[in-house]
Order: structure tokens, then sequence, then C-alpha cells
């Protein structure tokens, strides 16, 4: 009896929580990938883990963003901005960690001017974002110089932010396991904690989900608001070092797409397109759960992997209209 | 609130009010559309400064700068649709803006056993049973009843000390049940020492409810009644200016 309670309360935690939805969806498509020939191997399990990592980075910040009801669309520019002000840096001769700091600090000011232009103008930042990814961009082609920045120098610095696991490998042979991954799930950790157990969390929600009612209890939305614009392009900022550190290469192209890989991983990890309600964790299962659809259309070969947008297409429809299905019976 | 005043451009919104509201009293404010209620109301909770006029809470003159600061005067407002997050759940809309915290080394954590307990407890003692068992604050707002959610804006003003609570429509789109609810809530926090400001349509809703009656038309306060001075009648009239005071 009292087993049976704490199985219904239990039970009743998780179909109120915003990952219910995506997590019973990664586990299905992951049982079906896994009848696939070559799914279950190391090898490719890794490598959907590294191909989500990058955009894993920009999800954490734009997902935020989303649950305090505003979208960064400029995120994939902020991304290459940070590689080039990281590169630079380093190619300088500069401290890789000061190149980190100047890349964040850079990506920061960035998602601060459009956190801005939106309290000033209360204009929709699905626009201001829409408008200041091209300014970021040509910004960065006088920055940048329109070069692309490639090193053929490889510094311990940067096996730290997202080398190989070599221990891994050897100890699982086929197993490519970047740092970074480490990092993008301690980032995680620490945001969905701020999201779910902090007075700004709490704030976040409130914004998001009916900003005059929690102006009218005195929080400071156009403040909660910055600070999640800030954190957005920071994550971005973040992503393109990451990128750089594995890569050692940036353009000006970098990053060009990322913004809606990132608003797909937040939707398909159960955050509300209208704000006010979704989870941190949640987009790190959307980045892995659209991975592992890549590679499953890669290695079933019924459609040409080129054609993968369609598949991805398909996923975010159907986990809205199944996470729409969770919310209303809840 | 003295000789207060409001222009927006060349409109006047709300002319020359003089106003005293007092602890224990529900006071009604009523008009029609446009009157200048809403302006009033955003005067006396930091939305908007006067043009001209002063405010004195509790004999001292103040100036209400902010929404924050009428709410740390203890100025509550329960605006209709607009009180809760519907989302968010009912422990964490009770404690919106002033969540308890408990420190965790250098890092301040959400005391979310506290909050779900005194939402529970604030909630069971104004009389709202419906969240005795205590597991239903952690229920989204969203599921709960028009009533309910009216219920719960005001025991959260309630529970924080509130000296003045502001209710703008709170019985609209509510049914006859609901509305029940709301007007003794309403009166519960009369018998508590609160002086509530009543904002409504609803005339049989503000006869049974309010001790007076202030009526503004065209921004200009033109009446100022006792309960029991006015019918129901009286009242209308004075709103569509049938009645000029």
């Amino acid at each position: 009896m009292a087993l049976g309670s704490r199985f219904d309360r239990l039970r009743e935690v998780f179909l109120r929580s915003p990952i219910a939805g995506p997590l019973v969806t990664l586990v299905v498509v992951f049982i079906l990938l896994s009848f696939v020939p070559n799914f279950l191997t190391l090898r490719s399990l890794s490598g959907i883990i590294n191909a989500a990592t990058l955009t894993g980075f920009i999800a954490v910040g734009v997902t935020l963003l989303m649950i305090a009801g505003e979208f960064d669309l400029s995120v994939g520019s902020i991304m290459a901005m940070g590689g080039y002000v990281f590169g630079f840096h380093v190619v300088a001769g500069g401290s890789p960690w000061v190149g980190l700091l100047l890349a964040l600090l850079v990506a920061g000011v960035m998602g601060l001017i459009n956190g801005l232009i939106l309290v000033r103008t209360g204009i929709p930042s699905f626009i201001i974002t829409l408008g200041t990814q091209f300014m970021y961009t040509g910004v960065l082609w006088f920055y940048s110089r329109a070069q692309m920045l490639q090193i053929t120098e490889d510094l311990p610095e940067f096996a730290i932010l997202n080398g190989r696991i070599e221990w891994l490998s050897s100890w699982l042979p086929g197993a490519n396991v970047r740092t970074a991954f480490i990092w993008l799930v301690l980032l995680v950790i620490v945001f969905q904690l701020v999201l779910v157990r902090t007075r700004f969390g709490n704030h976040v929600f409130a914004a998001g989900g009916n900003k005059a009612a929690a102006a009218a209890q005195g929080v400071l939305v156009n403040r909660v608001k910055l600070a999640c614009f800030v954190i957005s392009g920071m994550c971005a900022g973040l992503a393109g070092v990451m990128l750089f550190a594995q890569f050692k290469t940036v353009r000006i192209a970098t990053g060009a797409g990322q913004e809606l890989q990132a608003i797909a991983a937040a939707v398909v990890g159960g955050t509300l397109l209208s704000g006010g309600s979704g989870s941190i964790v949640g987009a790190l299962i959307g980045v892995l759960l659209i991975s592992m659809l890549r590679t499953g259309v890669v290695l079933t070969n019924i459609i040409s992997a080129d054609n993968f947008p369609a598949v991805v297409g398909v996923t975010i429809v159907g986990a809205a209209i199944l996470n729409d299905f969770i919310r209303q019976r809840r | 609130m003295e000789n207060i005043s409001r222009r927006f451009g060349s409109i006047v919104a709300v002319e020359d009010v003089t106003l005293a509201i007092y602890a224990g009293e529900v006071t009604a404010l009523l008009g029609d559309n446009g009157a200048g209620k809403s302006t009033l109301i955003k005067i006396l909770t930091g939305v908007y400064p006067p043009t001209t006029g002063r405010i004195y809470f509790k004999g001292k003159p103040v100036q209400i700068t902010s929404p924050r600061m009428a709410r740390d005067l203890g100025i509550e407002t329960v605006y209709q649709d607009l009180a809760l997050v519907p989302l968010m759940s009912v422990a964490r809309n009770f404690f919106l803006g002033r969540e308890p915290v408990k420190s965790i080394g250098p890092f301040r954590f959400l005391d979310l056993k506290t909050m779900q307990e005194r939402t529970a407890a604030a909630l069971r003692d104004i009389g709202i049973e419906k969240f005795s068992g205590g597991r239903s604050v952690n229920e989204p707002v969203g599921k709960l009843s028009g009533g309910e959610r009216q219920s719960v804006a005001i025991g959260r003003a309630v529970h924080f000390g509130a000296s003045v609570l502001i209710l703008d429509e709170p019985t609209s789109a509510l049914s006859v049940a609901e509305t029940e609810k709301v007007l003794h809530y309403t009166r519960q926090a009369k018998e508590r020492g609160l002086a509530v400001i009543f904002i409504s349509h609803n005339m049989s809703h503000v006869m049974r409810v309010a001790d007076r009656y202030i009526v503004m038309r065209h921004g200009r306060q033109v009446a100022d009644y006792r309960k029991g001075e006015l019918t129901e009648q009286d009242l209308a009239d004075l709103v569509t200016g049938e009645r000029e005071r």
C-alpha cells in the first residue's frame, strides 16, 4: 500500500514534469533505432553525442530565454563571433583562458544589446534578433576581415575545453566522447537548478507565463529578461569557443541555422513556444533526440541524409503534439 | 487621496478627486468604462504618478513611484485575470516576488518545502479547504477555476499583511457559486481589518458587499454614499448620469 502510493506520487511528479513527453520520445526512438544495424555501437552513440554538443550549449541559453517568453535568433552569429574572439586571441599568442573570458564578454554584450533593444522599444524579440542576427554578421565581416580563421597548433587547453576523452576511448574501443559534452552536462545541471530552485528561476517562469502578474508582484521583469538575453548570448559564445577548440577553425558562416536547431531542441524538449514553461534538461534531451534521428537516417538510408531536415520537421511537429497531449491530461 | 488629477496629453483622465479609504470597510468604486476608475487605481498603486495632488497613507504624505513600492507599503492589487501565472504552481504563485530561500554555501535556493507548507496553511486559514491536503498547492494555477484563482490572490494579499486590498472586477466572468465565494473572502478580508477597494460593474454584487459607494463619471467623483443610503437603482442611475449626484 505504502509502496503503491509512493509509486502514484512518483508517477504524478513525472507526469507533471515538462520532460515527461521528451523522455518517453527519446526512449521510444532509441528502442526503435536499436533494431537498425550499426546503431547500437559505441561509435554511433558517441557520434550522436558529439554532433549534439555544440547545439546543446546554444540550446541551454535559448531555452532559458524562451521560458522567459523571448526569442534569440542571433545566437548563430554570436557563436561565430565567440569563435573569432577566442581564435584571434589564441593566434596572437594569448592565453586560451583569457580568450575564453573575452569571448564570453563579447557574446554577453551582444546578448545585452538584444535585451536592451527589447526593454527600451517593446518590439517583439523575434523581430529584433532577426535584425541583429544580420547586423552581428555584418560586424563580423569587418572584424574577421572576411577571412576564415584557422590554426594548426594544438594547445593543451583545447584538450581540456573540447578534446577526446582518451582514457574512455582506450577503455571502451570505439567510444569517442569529448570533454565538451561533460561541460555541457554540467551547464545543463547548473541552469536546471537555477531555473527550478532559485528566485531568479521562479521569476523567469513568471516573466514568460504572465508578465503583468509578475510585475504586479514586484518581479523586475525587464531585468529578468535582460539577464536571460545575456545568458543566451554567453551560451552561444561558449559554443563558438568549443567549436574552435575542437576544429581549430571558424568562419563567418559558422553557426548559421543554429538558432532554429536550438529552438527545435527546446520545443522537442517540452518548452512552450509561448513561454512560461519548459526545462533545460528537456533541451538536452531535445538535441540528443534530433542528433539520434540524424544518425538513424544516415544508417537506414531510407531517405537521403541530405533530406534530414524533413525528419527534424516531423519530429518537431510530432513532439509538440505529444507534449501538448501530456500537458492536457495532467 | 487629495485633489488627485491625471492628464494624458490634453485628455483629463482623473480630475480633482479627493477621497479617503478606511480600514475595516469595503469601499466600492463604480463608474462606466472610461470614467477614470482604473487610472485612479493605477495612481494609487504606483503605475502612474499623479499630475497633481497628494496621497496620504496612514496619515503621512507618500509618493508612490512604483508597483513595488505600493506593495511594500501594504497596498495589494488583485487584477482581473492578471493576478496569477497560470502555468506556475499555486505555491510558486503565492510566494512570487518574496520567495523564501535557504542558503547552501554561497548559494541561495528556494525553500520549496516552506513555500508549500505555508501556502497550504494560509489558504486553509482563510477557509479555502481545497488546499488543506497539502497536495494541491503544487498544481498549476491554470487548473483552478476563476473563483479559486481570485480566492488564492485575495488569500495571498491577506497573508502577506496587506492593509489596502484593491479588487479589480473580481466577480466578472464568474459563476454564481464562484461569486459567492469571492464575496465571502472579500468580507473576510474586511473583518481582518483591511481597507478593501472593490471595483465592479455589477450593482448587485456591490450592494451585497460594500459599506460605501464612490461613483466616478468623466474623471470626476460624483457621489460618496454609505450603505443604506441608496438603492441598487439609485446606484445605477449615478453611474449612467441619469442622476447627477
